[in-house]
């Protein structure tokens, strides 16, 4: 109790956490939903902390910044670069969107007008890229939610049941974890019905990118339901579904997350894969950085010498990549202690 | 003691049986029972083809039977390998997938060879001397190149080393119109001069998965009591190194190579895309196009079975090696 108060006290003197405490007051939670927002916002201060003080993890989490402000930003973007061109002497026509032609011929090679050239519908390249972000990103948050929801559920439910259940769920975990994720998207994407588009991209990847996370999530469930704070809790009569949601979830909740970050990346290169191999979402809708990919290679971008068309777009994914897996192992040491020492 | 290995041994096989049973039944739905019409999986696309032949192909593949009819004739079709006449090469699935397999076989298993040898020789290193300049520099190198997609630094590698360079050929895997022999030297030559691109980019896209699992294993290990043990000893750095770290960080290793197939084998799709190296990769990638699908679904259930029985040996070499591993 003495420790509570101290801590009261000191929450006081300091002027910026009064005010904190004051909002938190104003909205007349009840005390154990406050006690808890109280030490939810400690945890993520000490996190933060720690994630601060990794190089690596901070120079990830810059970059994805970079690329989230670029996605959201894309028109803006693109006005910015047109007054560059503007003061060099060298005004465009209009500011480029991705898929309109903008009348200057095809397959042109670099030059102010058009930074990256155009492809072969007279698109400019560079708004080509930078409206990618969009949904490069989007497919890679999305994806990973949908595999990560499923291979929670899983591992959640294999873990805590045992038994003949488990066996089942595992050994159809078994069959994902060792198919080659490659193959089996192609397979599923040229086979699911109805044409190219986002949703089955984002199914397709969320589909084969599970077993992993349902693996893990199962190891970890299997030694916390022998731990000390569950057995009390089903000694004091708690559902299933009550010791499950509030004492192994939230214990099994920062692994998961750590590993959704390198499963964002995964996803990312997945779809440029899938894209590249033409099974993406449709080129003549979406633009994503697969799409341009697939574009360049398709029209010999290489053995014609627009190499811009093929090394930007590229470099874009390898940077998006290299992001979320910084974030990832930095997350990783921060909540894999055993990690921290080394 | 005996008895229980044989149990556990037995329990690996019967998973492993499970495993396959399981991706039959998912091949058989996928191709089958999935939303759309079997028929148009199952026939090629026309528009000239009569309802008289569409009918009578209908009964040949049985389709006009109940499901598990279907299944049964599927299972036995599938256990003797008949997977019908691919609609691309108009002849049978398992002679066109046979003649591909060699090619893809001949880049996996050389790729496989450097990135293991490679990847494991990075990761002691960089382990060994943790925290220093190799370590950082193999972790960025590593982290660099798992990030890239393996179509991308394929097409990397043609621009520099055949377009500018022109050391090496930008595609296939023999000079047009010449078939493999075993003993034409001038023809190993071309081969090789083929492989190397391709090889180096399955190679390099690959490595990272081993050397920093390599790198973490090692790790691990050091900080063990029998590392200290071996030190108190008076043993030399070299020779601990040697004969006890390694040695048993190299456990690890041995599933992950298996497990690490079905990942070689996406890179292994990728290079043959890009390098029009034609293999099993490339046939399958060209099959969707085609709309091949009986060719997409004996190469799918192929590679899957592969997969499944090199993970089965991985799990076996590790049981024969590591006696802990047997307890668990």
């Amino acid at each position: 109790m003495e420790t509570g108060s101290d801590r009261a006290a000191e929450l006081e003197s300091t002027p910026g956490k009064v005010g904190r405490r004051r909002l938190i007051d104003a909205l007349r939670l009840s005390e154990p939903t406050r006690e808890k927002l109280k030490l939810a916002r400690k945890k993520t201060a000490e996190i933060w902390k720690i994630f601060r003080g990794n190089r690596i993890g901070m120079a990830g989490l810059g970059a994805l910044i970079f690329f989230i402000l670029m996605a959201v930003f894309a028109p803006q973007f693109m006005y910015v670069l047109s007054l560059v061109s503007d003061g060099a002497g060298h005004p465009w026509g209009n500011v480029y969107t991705p898929f309109k032609g903008t009348g200057d011929g095809v397959f042109k090679g670099p030059s102010w007008e058009h930074w990256m050239g155009t492809d072969q519908l007279q698109r400019d390249i560079l708004s080509r890229t930078i409206y990618g972000s969009r949904v490069s990103l989007e497919i890679g948050l999305v994806a990973t939610a949908v595999s990560m929801g499923l291979g929670t559920l899983i591992g959640l439910l294999s873990g805590y049941w045992g038994g003949w259940r488990d066996e089942v769920l595992m050994r159809v975990t078994d069959v994902f974890l060792v198919l080659p994720w490659l193959v089996l998207m192609i397979v599923l994407a040229s086979l699911l019905p109805g044409g190219p588009s986002v949703s089955k991209v984002v199914f397709v990847i969320g589909i084969t990118g599970w077993s992993s996370t349902a693996r893990i999530v199962r190891a970890q469930v299997l030694s916390l339901k022998e731990r000390a704070f569950v057995e009390r809790a089903r000694a004091l009569g708690s559902s299933d579904y009550h010791i499950v949601r509030r004492h192994i979830f939230p214990n099994v909740f920062p692994l998961v997350f750590a590993n959704s970050i390198l499963t964002v990346a995964l996803s990312i290169l997945s779809e440029s894969t899938l894209s590249f191999i033409a099974l993406g979402p449709p080129p003549s809708k979406v633009v994503t950085w697969g799409n341009i990919l697939y574009d360049a290679y398709s029209r010999n971008a290489i053995t014609n010498g627009l190499y811009w068309w093929i090394v930007i777009p590229g470099l874009c994914i390898v940077f998006v990549v290299l992001a979320f897996t910084f974030i990832g192992y930095a997350l990783d040491e921060i909540f894999n202690p055993k990690l921290r020492k080394r | 003691m005996a008895r229980s290995v044989r149990a556990i041994i037995f329990r690996r096989l019967l998973n492993a049986v499970i495993t396959i049973l399981l991706v039959l039944i998912l091949n058989f739905m996928m191709f089958r029972v999935m939303p759309g019409n079997p028929i148009k999986i199952l026939l090629p696309q026309d528009p000239n083809i009569s309802q008289q032949y569409i009918d009578q192909q209908i009964h040949k593949y049985g389709l006009d039977q109940p499901w598990y009819v279907q299944f049964f004739t599927y299972m036995i079709n599938t256990l003797t390998l008949q997977f019908g006449d691919s609609f691309h090469y108009k002849q049978p699935v398992m002679d066109v997938i046979w003649d591909q397999l060699t090619w893809t076989l001949i880049l996996v298993g050389i790729s496989s060879i450097f990135m293991v040898v490679i990847g494991m020789l990075i990761g002691i290193i960089a382990a060994w001397k943790h925290g220093g300049p190799f370590d950082t520099g193999s972790l960025a190198f590593s982290l660099f190149f798992y990030a890239m997609p393996t179509f991308w630094f394929g097409m990397m590698l043609i621009v520099i080393f055949s377009l500018q360079l022109g050391w090496f050929p930008e595609s296939g895997q023999l000079p047009i119109g010449e078939k493999l022999s075993p003993f034409d030297w001038d023809k190993f030559v071309a081969l090789l001069d083929h492989l190397v691109l391709p090889a180096v980019s399955l190679t390099i896209g690959s490595i990272a998965a081993f050397s920093l699992i390599m790198r973490g294993s090692l790790i691990d290990v050091m900080t063990e009591e029998y590392i200290t043990t071996a030190r108190a000893k008076g043993l030399t750095e070299s020779r601990v190194l040697k004969d006890h770290a390694v040695p048993n960080a190299m456990l690890p290793m041995v599933t992950l190579i298996a497990m690490d197939i079905a990942f070689v084998v996406g890179g292994a799709f990728q290079t043959e895309i890009v390098f029009n190296y034609k293999g099993i990769g490339w046939a399958t990638v060209d099959a969707t196009y085609n709309k091949d699908y009986p060719y997409l679904q004996a190469a799918f259930l192929l590679i899957a079975v592969t997969v499944i029985f090199a993970n089965l040996i991985a799990d076996l070499t590790l049981m024969y090696l590591d006696p802990r591993v047997k307890m668990g």
